[in-house]
């Protein structure tokens, strides 16, 4: 018995290779598009790295840290007692400014600010998230400069992160905190070299200090 | 179109509905969900929102961003002041804590005061003026009330004028009430509050000649008997009473507490003797005592057993208890104490000053000073007299300040028809209740948080009351509407507040500016207790009083309904605070509900369990209410809470629980004395936060008791220790081997009343969510530290042990190894950690934990709070999403503040760390230290003799240790009731 099959074709001749190129396509983007997100979370972009921050008024560290030379504690004055730095108050702009500047458009915000008693809402740089309790007290009263998490202040014409925040780059210190620190006086150096011969980070660290205890969840999560 | 010719097929080859679109969600919507939710997902991980950073315009003095502060203040309830120290975070008060300089706290606070902080915030605190249905203005309300304006209606006299309120301590509200006086010679005021009771200082007229109150030290007392009078949990000076009998009871174990009340209090949880007996039973029990000390005094120093004069009402236990106690009393006359409660009538106070009188405590464990409280006792002053005047006409304005007495009063005086009848109400008060709905002014009150005002101690120790925050809702206080009335309109509660204390010179009120500032630093005004009297008992007072308790004799077929302050929500005033609803009960375990509390014996002849519904019935008054079985009541005695059932505008509060009030009449308002009791054959699901109280012969292995076999052996426990097995020898906790701190916890269940302030104290500090009434039945109750409450033993006797068990941060933890995610891991000072930003929520570490502590955020109950509430977080403590696990930290945010400063300050050793349980108990019964420091407290409790650890077979070993509760070894004649 012979049977003659005569059905049209259901798939031309370059299906195979099509089905083959769109399995193979879509395995690539299915390990690809992981693999970019991936790749995009560990750039400095993700992180907000030199991420250009919109202030309200156009301030410009240059001017006031190498210029002046005024010293970092004299606006975040809190850095040292407490956990967050602070920000100066209105009042503390106009101390020095009452005398220079004052009329120009550039202070218009601190003027307002004055007139109506509302805050300068600044736009904040450095953001943590909030289940990491940073305490700048502790760091700054153990040997971390500003400039080892803030980067050079001083040559910021707008200040923006210059490191990457993120876990692990704080457990690269905590882990190992002694060639990073610097003599308290040292604190808000910018540009401050670490000498192979200098051995006061470390002799911080080995002050009956218990600085083991920083790789403990709670010494940043609670 | 074929296909429809073809349908009869298809309908052959597919089951029937095959072609029928789907009822729930079909593929494509499901398809567009999903790619809905990615997308939404993607969304969701950009870079977070900017927050702006504000800093001041002018930056105060002392205040810096991060640093609390911390003010003294004191908290009035019924009048009496407590003081406390509340923390300050940039503006907003997040915690309360005890003054230590306070008379009143000695560093301590109940969970009323910690919870005290979540009222000021409130979402439904009233949040405007009205007067009837129109918003209205505090100016509008100060010239309408201006004597120039009030007086043509209420006359020049004030015939017409009343003002109803709180008792008060207040020195201030005291002199604006004589300016009151003054202005309107024939105004009165009256005084109420649903739980006061005269009954004390009527008994001290008639049986000391003046009006006085009782004053203790328990630091002085070996013998306590307690009479229906929960003197370690309840009342004015509770927290003081608490730590001074911890302290004696510290020094000297041989001290003992005995009491007889009708429903298991903590202080009756705490007894060396406990009876459980009706109140009239009590009054009977007392008249005995003083026969029983009165023949002994005659005799040689030895008491017989039996006491036949007054024993024929007694039962054959209350005998044997009178016995007992009698003579452990007179073995320690004039170093005991006998205490009777606020809800027993004036004669069994009379009594009970005799007993002290008798037994030669006055002078040494006890004296009498004034009372505190303004006008208190004055019968033309109260409710009823008020109520009369109302109702005969003749008012034209009452001036309500706070209490919401419309809710509080009892049912018979119909309050809410009479005030609704009168012209002109005014009411201030914190929230839209009762009250308020037939007022014709409503005025947001104040909260103290938010006030300046004065109130004084139990003792008379007067406190100022200052502001943490200006008022949320426009509030203002009853000193402000006093002066309003008194034709002061403008000056503010802190110019009164110096006036008056400048016009009170020399009487004790701080004169000088200094002085002043100091009252405000501290929290007190020094030396401004009320001097000591001992006057004598008159002996007439107390035959008269033998014999009018005599004559009423004991119910014995009637059934008792005793109206009992709830430990939650007091007198309803706290019946908004989700806090409060959801703290068990600190015997009953009771949440979000009250219920008839009665004797197992009478459930089982009333054929009725826990859950199901009863009719009471007192008078033509009944109250259909849940049923809550408790083991250790009194038989016949039936104890209901106040404080629920509230019908105002509070959305927590409403339709929690039934109104007592609605059983209370004028002549009864604590005690029914005949009630009946019957089934509805309904039902009502109460929540507990633990169903189980049977130990299961566990004893040894839970609490560190061995239970029956206790009872035969030494007094001092020895509880077995077992060492886990291990391949390794422990390292002993040292400063080199495992680093500089070893933090552990001991809890001293020998004084531990269970009065739960430490679980509020917890949960203000640690930003923990409430869950509702359905959430606690589903036994998904947030609390990190809870107490265990286990009733053994004979059902009309039983043994109570109380355990506060938090997470026990086992240096062996099973939580730990089970963890997928290593989000619960150990650090190296001895902390078990839970690391909210990796957890997962898989639960494991919950199921493997054998105390189950760890709790788990089954719904985002955080993000759903109102933005007032959200004030209310401590800052320094991260709060939870759905999804993860949480317990106990130790407070490790208090630890890891406290090395800090220990370091900044170039201090090898970490300052003291006080966790937040450990600061508001009122025994410091909790101590938290290093194991690391052998000088620490915590290392010389870790090695008494009677300290255990909790499921010690287990292995765990817990950086939390009990230390087990000594308990006397049964005498071995029988009739001396049974020692537990």
């Amino acid at each position: 018995m012979h049977i003659t099959c005569e059905v049209a074709a259901l798939f031309s001749a370059r299906a195979t290779t099509i089905a083959r190129g769109v399995i193979i396509a879509g395995l690539t983007l299915i390990v690809l598009i992981p693999a970019m997100a991936m790749g995009w979370v560990r750039t400095p972009w993700a992180r907000g790295e030199h991420h250009t921050v919109v202030q309200p008024i156009a301030f410009d560290h240059r001017i006031h840290v190498t210029g002046l030379r005024i010293d970092c504690r004299y606006c975040h004055a809190d850095a040292e007692r407490t956990a967050s730095a602070g920000l100066p108050s209105t009042k503390k702009c106009v101390a020095c400014h009452s005398q220079t500047w004052m009329s120009t458009s550039v202070m218009a915000p601190i003027r307002r600010s004055l007139e109506t008693g509302r805050p300068i809402a600044w736009a904040r740089v450095t953001q943590l998230p909030d289940f990491v309790y940073f305490d700048h007290a502790i760091h700054v009263g153990r040997g971390v400069g500003c400039e080892t998490c803030h980067g050079r202040v001083d040559r910021m014409a707008t200040a923006e992160q210059v490191v990457p925040l993120t876990m692990s780059w704080c457990l690269d210190c905590h882990r190992n905190p002694g060639p990073r620190l610097r003599p308290l006086t040292e604190i808000t150096t910018m540009g401050y070299t670490h000498s192979p011969s200098d051995t006061s980070g470390v002799r911080l660290v080995g002050q009956g200090d218990r600085i083991r205890r920083l790789t403990d969840c709670t010494a940043c999560h609670r | 179109m074929s296909r429809r010719v073809e349908q009869p097929e298809v309908n052959l080859e597919f089951p029937p509905g095959a072609a029928d679109p789907p009822e729930w969600v079909s593929r494509r919507d499901f398809l567009t969900l999903l790619g809905a939710g990615a997308a939404m997902a993607a969304g969701a991980c950009m870079r977070r929102p900017d927050k702006p950073i504000l800093p001041y315009v002018e930056a105060p003095a002392d205040v810096v961003p991060g640093m609390p502060l911390y003010y003294a203040t004191a908290m009035p309830l019924d009048g009496y002041a407590t003081g406390v120290l509340v923390r300050s975070n940039t503006g907003r008060p997040t915690k309360i804590e005890g003054n230590p300089d306070h008379p009143a706290s000695l560093g301590a606070s109940g969970a009323l005061e910690q919870a005290s902080l979540l009222e000021l915030y409130d979402p439904h605190r009233a949040e405007a003026m009205r007067v009837g249905r129109r918003r209205a203005t505090w100016d509008a309300f100060a010239a309408a009330f201006a004597p120039a304006a009030l007086s043509r209606r209420v006359g020049a006299r004030g015939a017409g004028l009343r003002v109803l309120m709180p008792p008060t301590t207040s020195p201030l509200t005291a002199s604006l009430l004589g300016r009151l006086g003054e202005a309107y010679p024939d105004a009165r005021t009256h005084f109420f509050a649903p739980l006061a009771s005269s009954a004390r200082i009527a008994a001290a007229r008639t049986s000391l000649g003046a009006a006085l109150v009782p004053q203790y030290d328990f630091r002085a007392a070996d013998v306590v008997v307690a009479l229906d009078a929960d003197i370690l949990a309840t009342g004015p000076f509770h927290l003081r009473y608490a730590r001074e009998w911890a302290d004696r009871r510290r020094a000297s174990p041989s001290a003992q507490l005995h009491v007889a009340e009708p429903t298991p209090s903590p202080t009756g949880t705490l007894a060396a003797r406990r009876l459980g007996a009706t109140w009239s039973a009590v009054a009977a029990i007392a008249t005995a005592l003083v026969d029983a000390v009165h023949r002994d005094a005659r005799s040689t120093g030895r008491v017989s057993g039996t006491t036949d004069a007054s024993g024929g009402a007694l039962t054959p236990d209350a005998r044997a208890w009178v016995a007992a106690v009698a003579a452990d009393l007179a073995a320690h006359a004039g170093h005991s104490i006998v205490v009777c409660g606020e809800r027993q009538p004036s004669d069994v106070h009379v009594l009970t000053n005799a007993l002290n009188d008798a037994l030669g405590n006055v002078g040494t464990t006890v004296w009498y000073t004034p009372p505190a409280v303004l006008n208190d006792g004055g019968p033309d002053h109260d409710l009823s007299a008020l109520a009369t005047e109302l109702r005969t006409g003749g008012v034209d304005t009452l001036v309500i300040l706070d209490g919401n007495p419309c809710y509080g009063a009892p049912s018979d005086i119909e309050l809410s028809r009479v005030v609704g009848a009168v012209h002109n109400t005014v009411y201030l008060g914190a929230y839209d209740d009762e009250t308020a709905r037939v007022s014709t002014w409503h005025l947001p009150a104040a909260h103290y948080l938010e006030s300046w005002g004065d109130a004084r101690a139990y003792d008379g120790t007067t406190s100022v009351i200052q502001p943490l925050i200006a008022p949320l809702h426009g509030g203002r206080t009853a000193d402000e509407v006093l002066a309003v009335l008194a034709g002061q309109p403008n000056n503010s509660t802190h110019d009164l507040l110096r006036d008056a204390w400048n016009s009170a010179r020399g009487q004790g009120a701080p004169t000088t500016e200094s002085d002043w500032s100091e009252a405000l630093r501290r929290g007190v005004v020094a030396g401004s207790a009320f001097a000591r009297a001992t006057p004598a008992v008159r002996g007439d007072a107390v035959a008269q009083a033998r014999a009018t308790v005599a004559a009423r004799g004991v119910a014995r077929e009637q059934i008792e309904i005793g109206f009992v302050p709830s430990h939650a929500v007091h007198d309803g005033r706290f019946a908004d605070n989700g806090w409060l609803q959801e703290l068990p009960d600190p015997v009953t375990k009771l949440t979000w509900d009250n219920a008839a509390l009665m004797a197992p014996a009478m459930a089982s002849r009333l054929g009725v369990a826990t859950n199901d519904v009863v009719k009471l019935q007192v008078g033509d008054r009944a109250l259909d209410t849940p049923v809550l079985v408790v083991p250790g009541h009194a038989d016949g005695a039936v104890a209901l809470a106040m404080g629920y059932g509230r019908q105002g505008g509070e959305a927590v509060a409403r339709g929690v629980g039934v109104n007592a009030n609605a059983l209370r009449t004028s002549q009864a308002p604590h005690v029914a004395p005949s009630a009946a009791v019957s089934r509805t054959g309904r039902s009502h699901e109460l929540a507990l936060a633990q169903t189980h109280w049977a130990i299961e012969g566990r004893g040894s292995s839970i609490v560190g008791e061995d239970g029956e076999a206790q009872r035969s052996t030494a007094s001092s426990v020895q509880p077995r220790k077992r060492r886990p097995l291990t391949l390794y020898e422990p390292k002993p906790p040292s400063r080199d081997g495992f680093g500089a701190d070893q933090w552990a916890m001991v809890i001293d269940l020998d004084v531990c009343t269970g009065c739960s302030a430490c679980v509020v104290a917890c949960q203000a500090e640690n930003n923990i969510p409430v869950v509702g009434k359905d959430g606690v039945m589903k036994s998904r109750e947030m609390h990190w530290l809870r107490i265990d409450r286990y009733i053994d033993g004979p059902p009309d006797d039983p043994r109570f042990e109380t355990q506060p068990m938090l997470c026990q941060h086992c240096e062996k933890a099973p939580c730990e190894y089970v963890c997928p995610v290593n989000a619960t891991v150990h650090s190296e000072d001895g902390l078990n950690e839970m690391v909210y930003n990796r957890c997962v929520g898989t639960r494991f570490c919950s199921n493997n934990c054998p105390y189950k502590v760890r709790r788990f955020n089954w719904f985002d109950y955080n993000g759903e709070i109102a933005e007032t509430e959200r004030m209310a977080k401590n800052p320094e403590v991260t709060i939870r999403a759905r999804g993860v696990m949480e317990k106990c930290t130790f407070c490790v945010q208090r630890i890891r503040d406290a090395q800090m400063a220990s370091r900044l300050a170039g201090d090898p050793a970490t300052g003291p760390v006080v966790t937040a349980c450990q600061q508001s108990c009122p025994t410091q019964a909790i101590v938290f230290g290093s194991l690391t420091d052998p000088e620490s407290e915590v290392s010389r409790q870790f090695g008494d003799p009677r300290s255990f650890s909790a499921l010690d077979e287990l292995g765990t070993v817990p950086r939390v240790r009990y230390l087990a509760r000594r308990r006397e070894a049964d005498s071995s004649d029988s009739s001396g009731g049974r020692a537990r």
